[in-house]
């Protein structure tokens, strides 16, 4: 029985000392996600708390070979920003921020066309489906997955373009 | 093949908005093209750069916050996979009764100190009240009626005495 209890408490650190190690390498990689889209430091500190506060329910997901970390950390952290969304509590908080420039930092979504960052910015950081982004813009699946495969091409020409100046 | 690659569906999927069909066609894609899982590995590392250019580091005090929140959660996981063990108290050696273990009491003093009653209560401290009146109006008639029949005693003996006189 006891070798029970000492099994679990030596899991559950050993779950703690997983969330440790995916907080040093991506917290500020979803900090800095997150703060783009929420505009205020301790609005964003608490969804990067509420995010790594989930990650030991969903530890096996982040252990299985070829997941991603920062792609799982970024789709919980879209899913709990959809709820900072829907929670906005008037129609000026929701035009003020409809209103924002949040990629303007970003130097890769710059480059972007208007229409590429309208895509990309509502799936990336609205975190919408492309069925709700193809209805947003009167246009069909297919073609706002062919837009949001330009938005990477630049991403990686971006990214190529760097390597090279150095 | 190529044409699965240049549908955007990796894009999709590493955005996180893909459907579970979608998911599914990712994955067997990927397990039998290794084209598929380079142009994948490619996709999470323009996501990776993309998002290290805008990494901003969180405030220092953050991990210690998600530390105390996972420990007070695993705390509370641990005591609710803990079997409970139900056991009568019998006396120990030279009958001294052996006294439970500390944490098996269940502590149920509250920490406010206010306290809450019944609303019909109030009927009851009402009559408390009323009736409470009407003893102290009984004690002080008859205080008052004890030291007037006291006084007349006291006028009634001194009578007497000058009748024996």
């Amino acid at each position: 029985m006891n070798t029970q209890w000492q099994t679990s408490g030596s899991m559950s650190q050993s779950k703690l000392s997983a969330v440790s190690t995916l907080y040093a390498n991506y917290a500020a990689k979803l900090f800095g996600y997150i703060f783009e889209v929420v505009k205020n430091q301790s609005v964003a500190e608490q969804y990067l708390v509420a995010v790594f506060n989930d990650v030991p329910n969903e530890i096996d997901d982040f252990l299985k070979t070829g997941a991603n970390a920062l792609c799982r950390l970024q789709m919980m952290a879209r899913k709990k920003l959809s709820e900072f969304f829907e929670t906005l509590d008037n129609e000026t908080d929701k035009q003020a921020l409809q209103n924002l420039q949040p990629l303007a930092n970003n130097k890769y979504v710059a480059m972007m066309s208007p229409l590429q960052q309208q895509v990309f910015y509502a799936i990336h950081y609205r975190g919408h489906t492309i069925a709700q982004v193809a209805a947003e813009l009167s246009k069909s699946n297919e073609e706002v997955k062919k837009v949001l495969k330009q938005c990477f091409t630049i991403i990686r020409n971006g990214r190529d373009n760097e390597r090279l100046h150095r | 093949m190529k044409d699965y690659i240049d549908s955007g569906a990796l894009e999709v999927f590493v955005m996180g908005c893909a459907t579970d069909e979608e998911v599914e066609e990712l994955l067997y894609m990927k397990a039998k093209y290794p084209e598929v899982n380079e142009a994948l590995k490619q996709l999470e590392a323009d996501m990776e750069k993309m998002a290290q250019n805008a990494a901003i580091a969180p405030p220092p005090r953050t991990w210690d916050k998600i530390e105390d929140e996972i420990n007070s959660l695993i705390l509370t996981e641990e005591r609710l996979n803990k079997p409970v063990q139900f056991r009568a108290y019998d006396t120990g050696y030279g009958g001294q009764p052996k006294t439970p273990a500390a944490d098996q009491y269940i502590e149920v003093e509250g920490a406010s100190s206010h306290m809450r009653l019944h609303k019909a209560w109030r009927y009851v401290f009402a009559a408390v009240f009323i009736l409470g009146k009407i003893f102290l109006g009984f004690a002080i008639y008859f205080y008052l009626e004890n030291r007037q029949a006291q006084e007349q005693i006291k006028e009634l003996k001194t009578e007497i005495k000058e009748l024996r006189r």
